[in-house]
């Protein structure tokens, strides 16, 4: 059985290949042929050209270091917090009452309408930044959690009091453990948001970052390529990240819940 | 009824008493009240911006209009292109594969950042805004439709196909039902992404939506009105996929059982 699967798992990825040198194939030459104008939606090997004319790797290097450092810390720590907040909220009724009420009706509130009562809170810099990245990863990991921890098998709870488990080791050792594939659920959706919300929030106010790249390379008038180069380094980079932060997940899950 | 009323107090208490400790802390100047409006400051704005308008002559009910339309533009479109093109590829298991990476590549390609260059394209005017509604909507659905085609249950399939079912009859009476709870979940996910989408999209290069509003409301300072725009926001959000969830629970009682399902 495992090598066939095997097999067709490596005929998937040809298969996948071939479809994506297809497009760029047809995207070049829609290019090159006059099709669509270069001017406004240049070929990858000319918008690759143009970047390497009018940016360093410098320069790529260091918006690409801020995005990234961004991203991370206001993930990291929105995620954490959320986890903290929803598993608390799930576990201890009295604090559940009060806490969920006011998250829900905050959490309709898409994380990018907090951009200018942040800037109002934290001014220009960094630190509004950052909030409403840690706004992108905390609300979906709350909820993910507190639905985790209100879906567990109370069976599960019953059986590990009866072997004399109770009050902080219980929570932490076996009702964490249960409610871990929907908090793990969050943390990926949450890791998408925070994503797009970073983006979103360098194109609307910041003076570094790939975000702020492209929409400057727009508002000095300089090259589409450029712009058509940042966007595909966004996107590769959420797709790469992405990936990490699932196979992250799998591993630590595996643990408790099988491959 | 009585035992809802008295759990819903402690939420209840505990949010009046926050109310109170903000207005109380305005007043006695331990908060700005620029930074943080105090409620009474908030329930001004709102009756300024539901009659003069705020810029003047633009009331909160045709901002949040304009959002909607917007919305409702790029979203219709979005559905009315993937849904289609979804059915077809979830079906053609080759096709599929063809195009898996590119989807996923393009989902991930972040929306908004596709904003300068939809610039040069089509200008800052509607069409911007409409187009990235647009791309953002049309990946999640596209992606959930011919997720939906593809994971149907295949004991179902089996089964129908011992009933003497195949083609296209198998398709329309077996697949399609079956995947249809999965497609209307895209569908769901897919606005929220929309109203994602539209809120960034309209902090740039525009005057008029609930975006616009409450980032022009911060540039005059008048963070009492940033407030009312951001729980508008919110309070369309809600009652959007509230209303669908309702709207899927009665079009669809089979897929009851979805939201225990993992995806």
């Amino acid at each position: 059985m495992k090598p066939l699967s095997r097999l067709s798992a490596a005929s998937d990825l040809t298969l996948g290949l071939i479809g994506a040198i297809l497009a760029v194939a047809a995207w070049e030459i829609s290019a090159r042929t006059g099709l669509v104008d270069p001017a406004i939606f240049p070929s990858p090997s000319l918008a690759i050209r143009a970047a390497a004319e009018r940016l360093t790797a410098e320069t790529v290097a260091d918006n690409l270091f801020w995005s990234l450092l961004r991203v991370f810390s206001g993930f990291l720590l929105g995620a954490l917090a959320g986890a903290a907040v929803g598993i608390a909220a799930g576990w201890y009724r009295g604090f559940g009452a009060i806490a969920r009420p006011l998250i829900e009706l905050l959490r309709p509130i898409p994380p990018l309408a907090w951009i200018p009562l942040a800037i109002i809170w934290f001014g220009l810099g960094e630190p509004s930044k950052f909030f409403i990245i840690f706004l992108g990863a905390f609300f979906p990991v709350v909820t993910a959690a507190y639905q985790g921890m209100r879906s567990i098998d109370p069976m599960l709870l019953k059986a590990a009091q009866t072997f004399g488990l109770s009050g902080v080791p219980l929570l932490l050792r076996v009702a964490v453990p249960a409610a871990a594939p929907d908090l793990a659920t969050g943390v990926r959706i949450g890791w998408g948001l925070s994503f797009g919300v970073l983006v979103a929030a360098e194109l609307i106010a910041a003076d570094r970052g790939l975000g702020y790249m492209i929409i400057n390379e727009r508002n000095t008038g300089g090259s589409v390529g450029v712009i058509v180069v940042g966007i595909l380094l966004i996107g590769a980079l959420n797709l790469i990240t992405d990936a990490a932060i699932g196979a992250a997940i799998k591993r630590w899950i595996g643990r408790w819940h099988g491959a | 009824m009585t035992r809802k009323l008295v759990q819903a107090l402690p939420p209840l208490a505990a949010f009046t008493v926050l109310l109170l400790l903000w207005e109380a802390g305005v007043r006695y100047g331990f908060l700005k009240p620029y930074q943080f409006p105090p409620v009474s400051r908030i329930a001004r704005g709102f009756v300024e911006l539901s009659t003069t308008g705020f810029p003047t002559g633009v009331s909160i009910w045709s901002h949040a209009l304009t959002t909607i339309l917007r919305v409702l533009q790029g979203y219709g479109a979005a559905l009315a292109l993937a849904i289609p093109l979804g059915l077809v590829i979830g079906a053609l298991p080759v096709v599929d594969k063809l195009t898996a990476p590119l989807i996923v590549f393009c989902r991930s390609v972040a929306t908004l950042s596709l904003l300068p260059l939809v610039i040069v394209w089509f200008g800052a005017g509607e069409l911007t805004k409409v187009f990235l509604i647009g791309y953002g909507c049309f990946w999640v659905m596209l992606s959930n439709v011919i997720a939906g085609v593809r994971y149907v249950d295949p004991t179902l399939v089996r089964a129908a196909r011992t009933f003497g079912l195949k083609g296209l009859e198998l398709y329309r009476s077996v697949v399609l039902p079956a995947a249809l709870p999965r497609i209307f979940a895209g569908a769901r996910m897919a606005l929220g992404v929309g109203f994602m989408v539209i809120v960034g999209a309209e902090m740039i290069g525009t005057i008029e939506g609930l975006g616009a509003l409450i980032m022009e409301a911060r540039t005059f300072y008048r963070s009492e009105i940033t407030i009312i725009g951001m729980l508008v926001i919110g309070l369309i959000g809600f009652t959007i996929s509230a209303g669908l969830m309702a709207l899927e629970r009665a079009m669809l009682p089979w897929a009851g059982n979805l939201d225990r399902v993992r995806r």
